[in-house]
């Protein structure tokens, strides 16, 4: 594992908040040290109203901290000057940017800001990565659309673009898949990871995608309703069980075996389950949303009750089989459904 | 004997004292009504005769004149009606609509300059006790009561105070009125017993018109006798100076007043300063223009005549040629303005900034048009020196 | 970093014509432009033939007069209607830019209003004329006394806006506040109103109106200064108007300072919306209705051809409505107030329903 170099992003003692004095409101009270390295791809996750927001802001110096200081590349961001500032953190927001009537094709120029003289002329070294910075995302089909007549996942694509334009080691990104359908939230989180390992960049995503994250995040930040923030490899927070109390709610679960949330409890009928495979994971579903507790014929329970139903699942010419084993009759059925009406 | 006699004696003495008096009273009543109203039936000045103004009229009866003003102002013309009861007698009845005013008035409030130049020419300055502002005023007399505390300033029309005005409780308070707000603004006043006279001398469209409403004044004081006589001698005057200048076919071209941001706001033919320059021999280029007020004409459509006309008159807030280079710079390519023949009706203007032309220049049109003659045609009146008007260096 | 396999060529090669149409169309502006200049010379209430307009911009004629009113009242009036035209547009632009709100225009910062309590302060509140003599001790006279009031006014309100704007963080509050400052400025003018004589009332509502005319001299050389310094700023901050369009979060994420962009943004209007107020008197709809024009023309919100393109048809439009207010033929004139209203309302709906089809597709 080759030695982690200067951090990216580095906190001490943060802070994040806003107001003065009596009113200061402050969501993270912290004091957060955090770090985070080129090649890494960060998500900051945590229930609505946890500050997620404001931390994110916070960091990207668009409001001041309330304590403690940020380290951009060594530099301390309170030192740097917008400009500078300008070339070393991106962002991708939430602010609606329907209204400026831009093309996309200047919205994506527009990311060469930092770096373009006076009146805004592209060199050729511009236009170069502006280039780039379109293929990357692929949006060469929108460039002379206006921005208000996108969809919402190619506008965020487009802004995307922008920020990649903007050529910086660090990128920030605001709930980016907000108002997504599924297809362009998978599409943009598996852009952003291979952009990560692609260009080394540094990349923060503050986002409610639980399943996505924990699938392209290369550490997550957990943050907490009150401010604690748990910071780790996804996977060792999910089996910490710290996933489970963060997003614990009366009645849901958060199931560490499959990653998921679970909606509902096995509170009902004992039934137990054998076979291999996807429809083994499909059907204990299937009789979870009917109300069933399922368990593996081995466990415990069915010792105490070894007369409960049992359904078996397996294979015959490629075609799925469900037998069903209830009061010693046995039924066969060839779809979850038929199963489920057997049961009633 | 005696007693029955005497009881008799005394009743038919008592009878006889008291017929005597009864009779003597209306005799002596009779002899006090012509000296009271200014009638004498003998002096052809004694009613009020008008020959220029058409705003008002006077009927005169026993005991109480009926004056009629008519209200032109909301473009219907209706009449008030002012009932000018003597004092001493009732208020005749039939004139259910009338205002009353007791006469002589002796007390007057006033809203304008005009109002001072009335009461002056009649000889009543010193009634005024109370005027819309106390701002502008020449009349020496009116100026020494104003800061003798003598004189209240009760605001002007629209804004008057009407409590001041009704503690007052002047003889007739006289109103400019405004086409705006009718004659239901006085209604508190009126309410309260104090007689709102409009005067609208100002709609007149001739300068004799306008002068002849010191009538409408004397009539409120008894006074017509002095006043028709004054009259009548400046209107010979003017007439007579009218003619002088009939006679002459030289007819230099004039400009009237100063334009502001292109817009150029000159008499019309019709109007009040439209007889003046008729009467004084002026070649007016819109003397034939239709309207009695002002035409706003574009600063363009004016310079071709004001780029040749002789005489540029009525050029405002100006007092040197200087002031009128610095409103704008191409005035100066004026003919007028080259050969030094501008000239600006400020002449009898105070400390206080208060021009005369606007107060005793109302009632003396005689004059203004004297020099207005002098100006355009000096060698009509050599003599006469300017009152009102200066020329400008 | 991966060459991409991309055609953002072909984005560009659209791009270029796209170019060249704009190219075009700004061609275009400039001589409909030239014509419309000519136009206003040649129109007036003084009937003058075509040929003699000529001679005197280019020969020489004999005709005193004509030559007067072309070389003293025409011209001087045409080209205070390109500064204005100019001057106003921009603004607007600008405007609408900062706070994102497509109904803003020059006076929201109040600068107007300010330059009206000014000249109120010398029509109105100067009292008696005496006090009007006194003032002329000073030095200042005549027109240059409406002008300097004016000036005055606006640059008051100016600097009350930019240090309230200091404390500010937010835009929208920003716009507020402008709006409010304009609001208070109109009411301490209606006191003084009411209070005053109907000749002085008369003489400041005349003011009101607006007028092109009676700018000549020195003082157009004067407001053709104030207009290109403010115009030269303006177009100097294309850039910066160009990041503000996504909001201020965005510009500051691209390394603008919000504060110095705004400072440089209500200077510059401020400059060329109180010069023009300061000479020509409050003139209203041209900068509201003149952006989304140009915005709708040339299709884009780049500010380094919606600067040029604001000016050019600002100008148009500010000289057709002079020849509308002219009344071509007749003696009289319209305030230009009105016919810029009466202009620019229906070409704003216009604009605006048109655009929503487009949008729909």
């Amino acid at each position: 594992m080759m030695n982690n170099p200067l951090p990216l992003l580095r906190t001490i003692g943060l802070e994040a908040g806003y107001g003065r004095g009596r009113k200061k409101v402050s969501p993270v009270p912290g004091p957060l040290d955090l770090a985070l390295h080129a090649g890494q791809l960060v998500c900051l996750l945590g229930p609505n109203g946890s500050g997620k927001s404001t931390l994110l802001r916070t960091l990207a110096g668009l409001q001041p901290a309330l304590k403690g200081s940020i380290e951009i590349t060594g530099a301390g961001a309170g030192k740097l000057k917008p400009a500078q500032l300008a070339r070393k953190i991106s962002l991708v927001l939430t602010d609606p940017v329907r209204y400026s009537n831009l093309e996309v094709w200047s919205l994506v120029a527009l990311g060469r800001y930092p770096y373009t003289g006076w009146m805004g002329k592209l060199s050729d070294a511009d236009k170069a990565i502006v280039a780039w910075a379109i293929g990357a995302t692929g949006i060469e089909a929108l460039l002379n659309r206006k921005i208000a007549t996108l969809s919402d996942g190619e506008s965020q694509k487009v802004m995307l673009a922008r920020a990649l334009a903007q050529d910086t080691p660090l990128m920030m990104l605001d709930e980016p898949t907000a108002h997504l359908d599924l297809p362009s939230r998978i599409q943009l989180m598996q852009l952003l990871h291979q952009l990560v390992k692609r260009t080394n960049k540094g990349v923060l995503i503050s986002t409610h995608e639980l399943d996505l994250a924990l699938q392209v995040a290369d550490e997550v930040w957990l943050l907490q309703a009150g401010g604690q923030l748990s910071k780790g490899a996804p996977e060792d927070l999910v089996l910490n069980g710290i996933f489970e109390t963060v997003f614990d709610k009366e009645g849901i679960l958060f199931d560490k075996t499959t990653g998921t949330f679970n909606m509902h409890q096995g509170s009902g009928k004992k039934i137990t389950l054998t076979g291999e495979g996807a429809p083994v994971f499909w059907t204990k579903r299937a009789l979870m949303r009917q109300g069933f507790t399922v368990a593996p014929p081995s466990s415990p329970l069915n010792e105490q009750q070894p007369t409960a139903d049992h359904v078996r699942i397996s294979e015959k010419d490629g075609r799925t089989i469900w037998v069903l084993e209830q009061d010693g009759k046995t039924g066969q059925y060839d779809s979850v459904e038929s199963l489920l009406d057997a049961l009633k | 004997m005696l007693s029955k006699n005497s009881y008799i004696f005394r009743w038919a003495a008592a009878i006889f004292i008291g017929l005597f008096s009864v009779v003597s009273c209306r005799q002596s009543g009779k002899k006090e009504e012509p000296a009271a109203a200014g009638v004498s039936t003998d002096s052809a000045y004694a009613k009020t005769r008008l020959r220029y103004a058409h705003g008002f009229s006077i009927e005169y009866y026993d005991h109480f004149k009926l004056a009629k003003v008519l209200n032109r102002l909301t473009g219907s013309t209706d009449t008030l009606e002012y009932l000018l009861v003597q004092e001493g007698y009732p208020v005749p009845a039939g004139y259910p609509k009338a205002q009353v005013i007791h006469i002589p008035v002796k007390t007057i409030v006033g809203m304008s300059s005009m109002h001072i130049a009335l009461a002056d020419f009649v000889g009543v300055a010193d009634r005024i006790t109370g005027l819309g502002s106390l701002d502008y005023i020449s009349s020496p007399e009116i100026r020494k009561k104003v800061k003798a505390g003598k004189i209240t300033q009760v605001g002007l029309d629209g804004n008057m105070n009407n409590e001041q005005l009704i503690s007052m409780h002047p003889g007739v308070l006289i109103a400019m009125g405004n086409p705006d707000a009718g004659f239901g603004r006085y209604k508190t006043l009126t309410d309260a017993g104090i007689p709102v006279l409009l005067n609208t001398e100002w709609l007149e469209t001739t300068p004799l018109g306008r002068a002849e409403w010191v009538k409408l004044m004397a009539a409120l004081v008894n006074k017509e006798e002095v006043v028709n006589k004054k009259f009548d001698s400046i209107a010979r005057v003017y007439n007579e100076l009218a003619q002088l200048c009939s006679k002459t076919t030289d007819r230099p071209g004039v400009i009237i007043g100063m334009p502001f941001k292109g817009n150029w706001y000159t008499p019309a033919g019709g109007s009040y300063m439209g007889q003046f320059l008729r009467d004084a021999g002026a070649g007016y280029k819109w003397a034939d223009s239709k309207g009695t007020g002002s035409l706003t004409l574009n600063f363009e459509a004016v310079v071709p005549e004001a780029l040749q006309a002789a005489y540029w008159l009525n050029v405002g807030y100006v007092d040197s040629k200087k002031d009128i280079a610095d409103k704008d710079v191409r005035y100066v390519s004026f003919r007028s303005f080259k050969t030094d023949k501008v000239y600006n009706n400020n002449l009898r203007t105070n400390e206080q900034g208060s021009n005369d032309y606007w107060e005793s220049g109302g009632v003396n049109p005689q004059l203004v048009l004297a020099d207005m003659i002098r100006i355009l045609h000096p060698d009509l009146l050599p003599d006469h020196q300017l009152v009102y008007y200066k020329q400008l260096k | 970093m991966e060459a991409t396999q991309l055609s953002p060529s072909a984005g560009i090669i659209q791009y270029a014509t796209d170019k060249r149409k704009k190219a075009l169309i700004l061609a275009g502006l400039c001589l409909l432009l030239l014509i419309v200049f000519l136009l206003d010379i040649i129109i007036g209430s003084v009937r003058i033939p075509l040929r003699e307009v000529f001679k005197v911009i280019f020969s020489h004629t004999e005709n005193d007069t004509w030559r007067y009113i072309v070389e003293k009242i025409r011209i001087p009036k045409a080209a205070t209607a390109v500064l204005a035209g100019c001057g106003l547009s921009v603004g607007g632009l600008q405007m609408q830019t900062l706070f994102r709100n497509p109904l803003a225009d020059p006076s929201v910062l109040g600068v107007t209003a300010g330059a009206s309590l000014g000249v109120a302060m010398i029509m109105l509140a100067g009292g008696s004329i005496a006090t009007l003599y006194t003032i002329k001790e000073l030095g200042i006279s005549g027109s240059w006394l409406i002008i300097v009031a004016a000036c005055m006014g606006a640059a008051a309100i100016m600097l009350l806006v930019m240090s309230i704007s200091g404390t500010i963080k937010d835009n929208v509050m920003m716009l507020i506040i402008g709006i409010m400052i304009g609001t208070i400025t109109l009411s301490v003018i209606s006191i003084w109103q009411y209070f005053s004589s109907p000749e002085l009332i008369k003489d400041y509502l005349l003011w009101t109106f607006g007028s092109l005319d009676g700018v000549t001299g020195s003082q157009l050389y004067l407001l053709m200064l104030a207009v290109a310094i403010g115009l030269i700023i303006s177009f100097l901050s294309s850039k910066l108007l160009d990041a503000l369009l996504l909001g201020e979060n965005y510009a500051r994420s691209m390394g603008l300072t919000a504060k110095r962009a705004r400072i440089i943004i209500i200077c510059s209007t401020s400059l060329l919306a109180g010069s023009i107020t300061a000479f020509c008197g409050p003139i209203g709809f041209i900068g509201i209705a003149v952006p989304h024009i140009v915005r709708s023309l040339f299709n884009t919100s780049n500010h380094r051809i919606l600067i040029p393109g604001c000016c050019l048809i600002g100008t148009i439009l500010m000289l057709l409505c002079d020849m509308i207010a002219q009344l071509p033929g007749s003696q009289t004139v319209l305030p230009i107030n009105i016919i810029t209203a009466l202009v620019g309302a229906p070409v704003v709906i216009w604009v605006v329903l048109h655009r929503n089809t487009i949008s729909r597709q």
